[in-house]
């Protein structure tokens, strides 16, 4: 039970903060218990101050945890409200991201196989990861929100982009970390990387006139096609070496400067 | 703050839009009309997310081919088809719509975030995922998303589906209150919702607007024109709660004539008007 109690002194001092660090420290220890000096100080506690530790409160329980994804981007440096964006993205989630993982670390242990489509299903299934990714990134199917976003004054054009580079980026080191576990390791580490550049920028240029998920499956499938056709008879990889890698390049830098001419039809 | 003339919108061969015609002010104008008759492709073209064929059109006083993000800082819109995405809970939805409406900085688009939710009356389910809500709760999520930013111009798809009757008095309420001071499109099957909500009504039929006008100017269509029986007559008579049988038309023998009701009005008006007349061009 306390034996004193605070003087209007002293509850004034308090209220405008200017009660050294010990006696304040004693005063919100004995405020909790006793009610006669929480009135006395009650009404000496400015009103807007109390809204505002009132909101802070309210705030800090209702707003949302951030996924670890979010997390990630922001300790990357990426904006709270652009971490949040990205962080809704269904490819960037940690189950797609999980089996994404698998997929690509399964082929590169069936690459250590002698048999010669070990190393192919690793530069095969690398590429086809990120447009996957993409093509489930946005769109009427992909974002349930996407008919709001299309009302709504952020660029969907913008947000699209943002969001291919951010499953690109991740979708790329999953694939780099898989390839480093390739045996010999060689070139055929990062083999994937331009064909994964050329077949993700060409799904998003036809995704500014078609539904993403069919772009993403007219261009996969010629992909794995080719691929297999290519390499039925004997093995060839070609498809992979230099004037492959050049056909990658210009495809990619077709697409973009299509994806750039065609932004508007995104919104 | 709507003014849409000869509206024409085409989907492969089918014109969802046939040269419709509207204006619409401050208050609350309800878009009445059967399945296929236009309602969600007008509210998505006034939404912004289509762009008409043919026609003019002006959202508060801009073109949207034009002024289309000026138009958008200043819509909310609830489409018939809103999807969430999994594991959010609500806070987390609306807060995710508030960035896509520009609000950046996190502690008054929180704050902003949390009254919307308070009007709808969601603040005790603020933590709860999405996918545990009722279908009338995600409705009125879907409602709280498109009052952010206290847009003026509020369009609302079907809002009053899957509420029962005690949220819709809440929402009713609501969108009387919304209607004092911007306009509100709402799109709806319901001629309930129009009687109870609505200060104007416009009725699609095949991609026109065939009607427009105030509520009792469309029931009043149907004056002289219904009588109650307790034998079914041919024609369109439907059964009523207390065993009688409510027709159109003129009055049969044994029967008598009744008060008309809106959606007496709108039975009649869609029965009586072919696809490319309008019978009524009252203005809105």
């Amino acid at each position: 039970m306390s034996t004193w109690h605070m003087d209007d002194g002293m509850a004034a001092a308090y209220a405008a903060g200017e009660l050294p660090a010990t006696p304040a420290a004693s005063v919100e220890a004995h405020l909790l218990a006793c009610e006669q000096c929480r009135l006395l100080l009650a009404p000496r506690v400015p009103r807007a101050r109390l809204d505002r530790v009132w909101d802070d409160i309210a705030d800090t329980v209702d707003a949302p945890a951030p996924r670890p994804v979010e997390r990630l981007l922001r300790a990357a440096g990426v904006r709270e409200h652009t971490a949040r964006l990205l962080g809704a993205t269904v490819s960037l989630r940690l189950p797609w991201l999980a089996a994404s993982a698998v997929a690509l670390f399964f082929a590169a242990l069936a690459s250590g196989e002698t048999n010669r489509w070990g190393l192919l299903t690793f530069l095969t299934l690398a590429p086809v990861v990120p447009v996957a990714g993409v093509a489930v990134a946005f769109g009427r199917d992909g974002d349930p929100a996407y008919e709001i976003g299309l009302a709504a004054p952020y660029s969907t054009f913008r947000l699209m982009l943002m969001r291919a580079a951010a499953v690109v980026a991740s979708s790329s080191a999953l694939a780099l970390a898989a390839g480093l576990t390739l045996p010999g390791g060689g070139w055929a580490t990062a083999a994937w990387l331009l064909p994964s550049l050329a077949l993700t920028s060409l799904t998003l240029a036809l995704s500014s006139r078609y539904d993403p998920r069919r772009c993403a499956i007219a261009v996969t499938v010629p992909w794995v096609a080719a691929v297999v056709g290519t390499n039925v008879r004997e093995p060839d990889l070609a498809m992979f070496g230099a004037a492959g890698q050049a056909g990658y390049l210009a495809v990619t830098v077709v697409s973009v400067v299509l994806l750039v001419v065609r932004r508007r039809e995104f919104s | 703050m709507i003014e849409a003339v000869g509206l024409v919108k085409t989907y492969g061969r089918d014109r969802a839009l046939d040269g419709l015609t509207l204006t619409a002010g401050k208050g609350v104008t309800g878009l009445l009309g059967p399945n296929g008759a236009g309602k969600s492709t007008l509210v998505r073209v006034l939404a912004t997310v289509l762009a008409p064929d043919e026609g003019e059109l002006r959202l508060l006083g801009r073109d949207p081919a034009a002024g289309r993000l000026e138009i958008r800082r200043r819509l909310g819109y609830l489409p018939q088809d809103l999807g969430f995405q999994r594991g959010v809970t609500v806070f987390e939805f609306v807060d995710y719509v508030a960035i896509l409406k520009e609000m950046t900085h996190r502690r008054s688009r929180h704050d902003e975030v949390r009254r919307v939710i308070e009007e709808v009356g969601l603040t005790s389910v603020g933590g709860r995922r999405v996918r545990t809500l009722s279908g009338g709760m995600r409705r009125r999520l879907g409602i709280a998303q498109a009052l952010l930013g206290e847009p003026e111009l509020i369009l609302l798809d079907e809002p009053a589906a899957g509420l029962d009757p005690e949220q819709r008095l809440l929402f009713g309420e609501l969108v009387a209150r919304l209607g004092q001071d911007r306009t509100v499109v709402l799109s709806t099957h319901q001629t309930d919702d129009v009687a109870a909500l609505c200060d104007r009504v416009a009725v699609l039929k095949a991609g026109r607007c065939v009607f427009a006008g105030a509520p009792r100017e469309l029931r009043a269509l149907a004056e002289g024109q219904v009588w109650v029986s307790a034998e079914k007559a041919a024609g369109t008579s439907r059964r009523t709660g207390d065993g009688l049988y409510r027709g159109l038309g003129p009055t049969p023998r044994n029967a008598r004539p009744a008060d008309p009701t809106l959606e007496d009005g709108y039975l009649l008006l869609l029965t009586t008007t072919t696809n490319t007349t309008d019978i009524t061009e009252a203005s809105a």
